[in-house]
């Protein structure tokens, strides 16, 4: 596979003032991540993983250091240059509840085409497709609370890929499944990296994830200690 | 857009507070200036034109106001000039006099009123007012009298009664005219202080045929001040022609407490409903910053998904507008149709205490109402203003949500 740079930090580091105390999430993280990757990242709890996630998808900022991604700096740009950033380059997943209640699972799936002002029927097309391929098509005109966990966090998947980001980040996605929903969940990304080349990276402490992956690092106090290609 | 209505009918108890927090103000102020409106024209068609007319032409006089009318003597080309005067619908012209009114045993001092019994009728309501006897006709050589006035004095119908005019301008006069119809108005000082004769009658009393005091006239198409520059227009033309020695006065000026009560009274009114309106907005307000606090992980998941400030506040806004418009429409449309019914049902009877009131400023006790389209559609357009605006502080808020740290919101 070529090796595309998408994605690299350089010295990353993220310090959270707390009255009075201050917490090092990230200590100068250097990092360079391929398309076509699939990658997680583990690490004991508070290591910092949630915290790189967010950086590297300009849902924060860091304290120092540089995020590049698909080769445009993230220093530097205002809030809204992030958040047109996100839309258009990453696809997220969150831990649970991650979708818009008032929305079905169809809409969800559609949202982010709508913000990136699809027509309608284009983004309606689009999205029963990667619903179908996901198969959960059958639950497409219902409300997130009417579905279970595992199909909540497969329509997250569907609307994470379903615009074609640059990257998937998607932080302990497994973490409110149960095994086999979870197995499931995990071979269904593994299928979008390897039909679509998707990129992802995970944040997760799941050995089925970390089982299934090309590439894990291992993030202490902060800091990569190993990266590992399998 | 969907979604915005999704989340309001997601929470129906909310959204209908926040309705109704729309509705109430509109619904009140299309009431409220309904009422005033009908308030208005009551004044402009029953109290102004009321002895006072649109505008009177007199001679300019010296002595101070208050005082008898200076005479005008030959009065036939200045009452050519206004009825020729474009805008001027009728007229009518009219002597008055300050004179005693006497019976054998006592006198009252009144005003004499020498009118056109046929043309008064327009203005002066007092013959509708007559409770017995008649009203003067043409030429009549009678007199009619306030019931207040008749027993001050002890005369009944038929009597005489002994009339002193001292005029300033000619001096003494006397006539004797019988007592032919007898008012009884709302007003009992009006009954006590006018007495109408015919114009000759108040002519001989003065002793100078032709004389008059005042021409009153109208202008055509004015049913309320907001016709008012209609007279003030006429007003303006007749200044203009009119030789010199005689003025021109309009309503505001023959009519100062009217004037004066119209004045404040819309302002009045608008003072009061900002109160309400603002309360509206208030209430939106709150409700709005309420959801927008229960929906800070969602909202923390749509900024992370990529919407701009502008998207996410945009779309908090747009449930207010929902809200505001839904509101406003349906609070000017039940306070529209409420004022039509009122006046199918033929206006509303006013408190006994308002009746006497509204009966000494010589007006209907029974209030009609009246509102414009262009009123109903304001009133509407104001609350979706305030309401949108006041929406503006929770979507603001909104759109500042920090997505992450949103998103760890319980
Ligand atoms: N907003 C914040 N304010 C203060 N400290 C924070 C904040 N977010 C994270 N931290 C701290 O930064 C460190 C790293 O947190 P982070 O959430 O990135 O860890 P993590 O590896 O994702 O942990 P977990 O596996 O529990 O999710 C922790 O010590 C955490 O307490
Ligand atoms: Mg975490």
């Amino acid at each position: 596979m070529p090796e595309q740079l998408l994605l690299n930090t350089i010295d990353l580091k993220k310090v959270y003032e707390t009255k009075g105390a201050s917490t090092i999430a990230l200590d100068g993280v250097d990092l360079e991540l391929h398309a076509g990757e699939f990658t997680a990242i583990a690490g004991p709890s508070g290591s910092g993983k949630s915290t790189l996630l967010h950086l590297l998808g300009g849902l924060d900022r860091p304290t120092a250091g540089e995020v590049h991604l698909d080769g445009v700096a993230l220093a530097g740009m205002s809030r809204d240059e992030l958040a047109r950033l996100r839309l258009h380059k990453v696809g997220f997943v969150f831990q649970a509840y991650n979708l818009i209640p008032v929305l079905t699972v169809l809409e969800n799936t559609a949202f982010t085409m709508e913000l990136q002002g699809i027509a309608r029927n284009e983004r309606i097309k689009r999205a029963r497709a990667i619903l179908a391929e996901l198969g959960i098509e059958q639950y497409a005109d219902q409300f997130p609370n009417r579905v279970s966990g595992g199909e909540q966090q497969r329509a997250a998947v569907a609307r994470a890929v379903v615009a074609e980001p640059s990257i998937v980040l998607a932080d302990e996605p497994t973490a409110n499944l149960d095994s086999k929903t979870s197995l499931a969940l995990i071979e269904m990304m593994r299928r979008l990296n390897e039909e679509h080349g998707a990129t992802f990276l995970f944040a997760t402490h799941d050995s089925r994830l970390l089982d299934r992956v090309d590439r894990l690092l291992t993030l202490v106090d902060g800091r990569v200690t190993t990266d590992e290609h399998r | 857009m969907k979604a915005a209505i999704r989340h309001l009918l997601r929470n129906r108890r909310r959204s209908i507070l926040a309705l109704a927090a729309v509705i109430v103000p509109v619904f009140l102020l299309v009431l409220v200036l309904a009422m005033v409106g009908g308030m208005e024209r009551d004044m402009f068609l029953n109290t102004i034109r009321f002895e006072t007319g649109h505008l009177q032409v007199r001679r300019e006089s010296e002595r101070p106001k208050g005082g008898a009318l200076p005479l005008i003597r030959d009065s036939a080309a200045l009452v050519d000039l206004v009825g020729a005067t474009e805008g001027v619908e009728w007229y009518m012209v009219r002597l008055e006099l300050p004179a005693l009114a006497a019976s054998p045993d006592r006198s009252v001092g009144i005003l004499v009123q020498g009118v056109d019994p046929d043309r008064v009728k327009r203005i002066s309501p007092i013959y509708r007012m007559i409770e017995q006897g008649r009203y003067l006709e043409a030429g009549d050589d009678g007199v009619v009298v306030g019931v207040q006035l008749l027993k001050m004095l002890g005369l009944a119908e038929g009597d005489g009664l002994i009339l002193l005019g001292a005029h300033p301008d000619v001096g003494m006069g006397v006539a004797r005219p019988a007592i032919v119809g007898i008012f009884n108005p709302l007003d009992p000082e009006l009954g006590r202080v006018i007495v109408q004769v015919d114009l000759a009658v108040a002519q001989r009393l003065v002793r100078a045929p032709g004389a008059i005091t005042s021409i009153v006239a109208q202008v055509g198409g004015v049913d309320g001040p907001w016709d008012a520059w209609k007279i003030d227009q006429v007003v303006a033309r007749l200044a203009e022609r009119i030789p010199d020695g005689y003025e021109v006065i309009g309503w505001a000026e023959l009519a100062p407490e009217f004037a004066g009560f119209m004045r404040i009274l819309r302002p009045l009114t608008y003072g009061i409903m900002v109160i309400f309106f603002l309360l509206g907005g208030f209430v939106v307000l709150n409700i709005l910053y309420l959801s927008i606090l229960e929906r800070t992980r969602e909202l923390g998941v749509i900024a992370a998904l990529g919407a701009t400030r502008a998207r996410v506040m945009s779309m908090v806004l747009s449930e207010a507008t929902i809200i505001a418009s839904v509101g406003a429409v349906v609070g000017a449309l039940s306070g529209a149709g409420l004022v039509g019914l009122i006046e199918r049902l033929g206006g509303i009877p006013l408190p006994g205490l308002y009746t006497e009131m509204m009966a000494m400023m010589g007006m209907e006790t029974v209030l009609r109402l009246r509102i414009t389209g262009v009123e109903i559609v304001l009133s509407a357009l104001a609350m979706i203003v305030v309401a949108v605006l006041s929406a503006w502080y929770p979507a603001f808020k909104a759109a500042k949500l920090e997505p992450v740290e949103a998103m760890r919101h319980a």
